[in-house]
């Protein structure tokens, strides 16, 4: 599954990242990386970005065409 | 305080003696510029969204027995090793600290700010700056909210894990420039030490040093609730983009409604200054010169001081409080649309202060095109220079209306400014060949909410202030002065339009070289409904917007040959044609203020330009496309009303 996909207030965990190794790098360093815990708070309307929350702590207003690069397995609530 | 890079390169490379170049780096919002102005009590910008830094700020410091410093507050970064694009705020960063540590490294300490409620993601960045080899000290802030969360931070441990020195600070503590100075100095005069551990998982040294004070648990799942709350509502699919325009229309209203009656009663003010002025000097030449060219021109620009700062400081709450980076969120998908993207909304909301430092901040965009289109489209959004010539025309020409509907005239020209921009990024993308949407995805950090600071605000508004009173009290008094000289000097024979009762001052002023080259331009711009005087204050304005209002207020300060208390609108709406019918109706009022929402009245604005994309070409576009497309703004609308017999 992919991040764009994962139901919102549902936790998943990062699994791989498909990416051109640049930007690649950048998303790991924002927070975005693999192994990271995630969870989707809110969907903005019309397509819009995804408010994302990681496990260190940070929320970010994230792209979805960048989500669907982000492949995730979900996990259960804690 | 700001300095551009190659300066401070002079500095590293020790071509400017002094002893040590303290580069303060971090992830953007981390607290850098709070800190940096804590220890050198300097004002940079202090905001609550990613990416606030983008010039470099620097300012110099005694270290306790180590000598001088430079304190260098750099944009913030994310890695030292991927940045996206040399010319963004990151990537010029990154450069710095590169050419810092080439040319200099035994001078250079490294200071990473990390936010200690964050410490995990900051320690991703430590990895990367110990890498670099340099004197290193690791300042963990917001020690001070931790401890209001509920947590207790240990420095020591992450020092222990890491092997490199770490103090802990809070930005607001009475102390923290002393802490601050004495650490530096510290490490200034370590020798040299074993090298630091590189290879740490940041998840544990972070939970290795976060203590969990077990008594105020509650406080702490408070504070994060209330964030989540307040967004709960605040970025609703439905409530959330109605919220957004409800604020912004609300804050633009504000300008108009708060600060119309202050302004008003400003103005009144130098209407009773005129009466003094001709009472005790009289109307000859000095007289005429203090109460119209002095007080007409650069005292009615003043008039405007209250709107300008109530604009400047409602701004900065709307950053510092967090909401910019909700609103970048909201409207993501909207900007997107039209060739933009979340990133451009940070520099589309400062233009509406002022364009200049809005097209610096376009450098937090990621993505070259996008940025390049943002910048094109600044110039339409609404800035406060605009301010004083919309108030008086709305002020003068809808006076009998209620105050709602010329606070709802006022949110309209934002509006149009904004829907114009919008288009013109289309127009722009296709003229340019440039495709839809963007190519670097948004990736944008929200960060939590928080109380905007009084003394923060307050130092905003001191600024805002200050700034515009030099404008002001320069090039504006300067121009009002030179418009006096012209519109007293004798020019080549033109029509004559003085009223048949006017005075032999106002009579010599219709045929002076300033009235001539305004009867020169009539032919172009009568159809827009504008005739001499309002040419004079267009040809004086193309410089800085604000001199519109300032010719308006020399001109009819000249023309009012009445010794009373009477104020520039006064005036305005009396003038007369030389058949004595009235000179200017509302038509004529929204012809203008079309002209003005669109026109690139800016000479700041185009020097920006030219500086950011290293080019005459976008400029002199800039230029070009505004005053056509003003042109033939103000042509419809005044041709339309006429057409509608609204003339």
């Amino acid at each position: 599954m992919t991040l764009d996909a994962l139901p919102n207030e549902v936790f998943g965990r990062v699994r791989a990242i498909r990416l051109a190794t640049s930007a690649l790098g950048w998303l790991r360093a924002v927070g975005i990386f693999e192994g990271e815990r995630v969870q989707i708070l809110r969907r903005a309307v019309f397509g819009g970005p995804l408010h994302l929350r990681t496990g260190c702590g940070g929320e970010f207003a994230i792209d979805r065409a960048l989500a669907s690069s982000i492949e995730i397995e979900v996990e259960t609530a804690p | 305080m700001s300095a551009p890079a190659s300066a401070l390169a002079k500095e590293v490379r020790g071509e400017e003696k002094s002893s040590w170049v303290v580069l303060l780096v971090g992830r953007p919002n981390s607290g850098k510029s709070s800190l940096f102005n804590a220890v050198t009590g300097g004002d940079a910008k202090v905001g609550n969204f990613p990416g606030v830094t983008v010039d470099v700020l620097e300012a110099t410091v005694d270290l306790p027995a180590a000598g001088r410093a430079r304190i260098v507050d750099l944009p913030g970064v994310y890695s030292l090793l991927d940045a996206p694009d040399p010319n963004t705020d990151e990537g010029q960063a990154r450069a710095f600290i590169d050419q810092a540590k080439r040319k200099s490294s035994d001078r250079v300490i490294i200071a990473q700010i990390i936010d200690g409620t964050q410490l995990s993601l900051g320690l991703r960045l430590t990895k990367q700056v110990l890498a670099r080899e340099a004197r290193t000290l690791l300042v963990v802030t917001q020690r001070d909210a931790l401890d209001k969360r509920g947590y207790e931070l240990l420095p020591e441990e992450i020092e222990r894990a890491l092997g490199a020195p770490v103090i802990g600070v809070s930005a607001n503590a009475k102390d923290v420039r002393e802490v601050m100075l004495r650490a530096l100095a510290e490490v200034a005069l370590a020798e040299a030490t074993a090298k630091p551990v590189i290879d740490f998982d940041e998840s544990t040294v972070a939970a290795l040093s976060i203590r969990e004070k077990d008594h105020d648990k509650r406080s702490a799942r408070a504070r994060r609730e209330l964030t989540d709350r307040v967004d709960r509502w605040l970025l609703h699919p439905l409530l959330g983009p109605v919220a957004f325009v409800a604020i912004m229309s609300a804050l633009f209203a504000a300008v108009f409604l708060i600060a119309d009656p202050a302004s008003a009663a400003m103005d009144a003010v130098m209407g009773k200054l005129g009466l003094v002025i001709t009472n005790t000097i009289g109307d000859g030449f000095w007289g005429s010169l203090l109460k119209d060219g002095v007080l007409g021109g650069a005292g009615t620009v003043l008039a405007f001081l209250p709107q300008i700062v109530i604009l400047t400081v409602a701004v900065e709450l709307i950053e510092a409080s967090g909401y910019l980076a909700r609103g970048a969120f909201l409207i993501d998908r909207a900007l997107q649309a039209v060739g933009l993207g979340g990133r451009s909304f940070v520099p589309l909301l400062t233009a509406h202060a002022c364009a200049v430092p809005a097209i610096a901040a376009t450098r937090i965009i990621r993505d070259p095109r996008q940025r390049l289109r943002t910048m094109l489209v600044l110039p339409l959004m609404t800035c406060s220079a605009r301010i004083p010539t919309y108030s008086l025309l709305i002020g003068t020409f809808f006076a009998a209306r209620s105050p709602l509907f010329r606070g709802g005239v006022f949110v309209f020209l934002y509006f149009a400014g904004i829907v114009l921009g919008g288009l013109a990024s289309i127009v722009i993308g296709k003229v340019t060949r440039q495709s839809r949407g963007h190519a670097l995805p948004l990736v944008l950090e929200m960060p939590p909410y928080r109380r905007p600071r009084a003394r923060t605000m307050v130092t905003v508004g001191w600024r805002g202030t200050k700034r515009f009173v030099r404008e002001v009290g320069s090039v504006i008094l300067a121009a009002s002065i030179a418009l006096w000289v012209l519109l007293r000097v004798p020019g080549p024979q033109g029509p004559d339009t003085a009223p048949d009762d006017a005075s032999p001052r106002v009579v010599a002023m219709h045929h002076s070289v300033a009235a001539w080259i305004g009867h020169e331009v009539e032919p172009v711009t009568k159809p827009l409904g504008f005739d001499w005087r309002i040419n004079v204050g267009l040809i004086g304005s193309f410089g800085a917007r604000e001199l519109m209002v300032s010719t308006m207020g020399v001109i009819f300060g000249i023309e009012d040959t009445e010794q009373d208390e009477s104020t520039l609108r006064d005036n305005i709406r009396m003038a007369k044609n030389a058949d004595g019918k009235p000179a200017y109706s509302a038509l004529t009022a929204a012809s203008l203020m079309a002209f003005f929402v669109i026109a690139c009245q800016c000479m700041s604005t185009v020097a920006a330009l030219r500086r950011e994309t290293r080019s005459w070409r976008w400029p002199i576009f800039v230029l070009a496309y505004t005053y056509v497309l003003a042109y033939l703004a103000s042509l419809v609308v005044y041709q339309g009303g006429l057409a509608l017999g609204l003339g």
